[in-house]
């Protein structure tokens, strides 16, 4: 089966350029394996991964013009040539290793842990399995950057705009019942571009490897910030 | 020392576009078509009420073979711009926003609009 990635060494090309192998592929092959065979046969080529089972999120890549995880692709499932590429818009470092930078800036803007106004109790902070539900959907996410880099308001905004995978993120704190800084974290989403660059496109739904659903949450960040101003 | 080459891949004819994004960039061309057949129209309505003459004009105009061509693309940027924003507004609802439902629902709209703008076309000539 033919495979052609994306190759760019910093320190010998000025271009990128497309490098084609033929692989024996085998019952139940993943992605990555035919990757790690490209590697065996280059030990230059560049790429990222480690559990290998869709759980860490490292090995994002673009295959065939659609953002996915190696590891859980199954090569069976790709017409032939396969084209690997890195992640759309983001600078890349060497082959398939781009710069997520601004994508873990963009998490971190949202402040993604609990606030507390009250004093933090001497035990833990109880919660319904009402009020637990409401964080499924949103907790599973392994910031792998399918979705942000699938997008299009991030590929022309990325440091204006959230991006998706931030904005799931904003609203698995302000679903917490446990959190207690709603109006300061939408006031920090509030602006043209933050939240307001969401086109409701929904490339980020469509390239979630987990299923998760970025679009509905910005949904519920917008109904929400509706209620709280009227 | 080290290189500070980083070439970006953003190459838009290598990006699979799915049928949702499909929809949003017809919805945006749609948009700029509609608002730039502002003018033709106020144009089109000066000339038929100007008179008998205007009218037969304007009657003639629509004869011909480009002008209908014409017409059904804006039909279909009408049909198109109104029936997408019906979906964007049900999925701001939180109505259909989950698969497969809002791939669906894009395939409706996608579809939809030339079908019902070729119904209407022979209403307007």
């Amino acid at each position: 089966m033919e495979f052609r990635v994306w190759r760019f060494n910093p320190e010998s090309d000025s271009e990128p350029r497309m490098e084609t192998h033929q692989i024996e592929v085998s019952r139940g092959m993943m992605l990555r394996d035919v990757l790690l065979e490209i590697k065996r046969r280059d030990e230059s080529f560049a790429f990222r991964h480690s559990c290998g089972e869709g759980v860490c999120g490292s090995d994002g890549v673009n295959v065939n013009g659609r953002n996915r995880l190696a590891c859980i692709t199954p090569v069976s499932e790709l017409k032939a040539p396969v084209e690997v590429r890195p992640f759309p818009g983001r600078p890349v470092i060497r082959d398939l290793v781009v710069d997520m930078g601004q994508f873990y800036a963009q998490y971190q803007a949202v402040e993604p842990w609990l606030k507390r106004q009250e004093p933090e109790p001497e035990q833990e902070i109880l919660q319904s399995p009402e009020e637990r539900a409401r964080l499924d959907g949103l907790w599973e996410c392994i910031l792998c950057g399918c979705c942000s880099t699938s997008c299009p308001s991030f590929w022309w905004n990325p440091d204006r705009f959230l991006g998706p995978q931030a904005l799931l993120s904003a609203w698995r704190f302000l679903a917490d019942s446990r959190d207690q800084a709603e109006e300061e974290r939408l006031d920090a989403l509030d602006g043209p571009y933050r939240l307001f660059r969401c086109h409701t496109v929904m490339n980020c739904v469509d390239a979630c490897p987990k299923h998760l659903n970025p679009t509905q949450a910005i949904g519920h960040i917008r109904n929400l910030m509706l209620k709280k101003s009227v | 020392m080290r290189s500070q080459v980083r070439p970006v891949f953003l190459e838009l004819t290598r990006i699979r576009l799915p049928v949702a994004g499909i929809l949003s960039i017809a919805h945006r061309v749609s948009g700029i078509l509609l608002f730039l057949s502002i003018p033709l129209q106020a144009a089109l309505l000066s000339l038929v009420l100007s008179g008998e003459e205007g009218y037969r004009q304007a009657h003639a105009l629509f004869q011909m073979l480009p002008v209908r061509l014409a017409l059904f693309l804006f039909l279909w940027a009408l049909m198109h711009h109104l029936l997408a924003g019906i979906r964007f507004l049900f999925i701001d609802l939180d109505l259909g926003v989950r698969a497969p439902r809002y791939r669906q629902s894009a395939w409706v709209v996608l579809l939809g609009a030339p079908l019902v703008a070729l119904a209407l076309l022979p209403g307007l000539l």
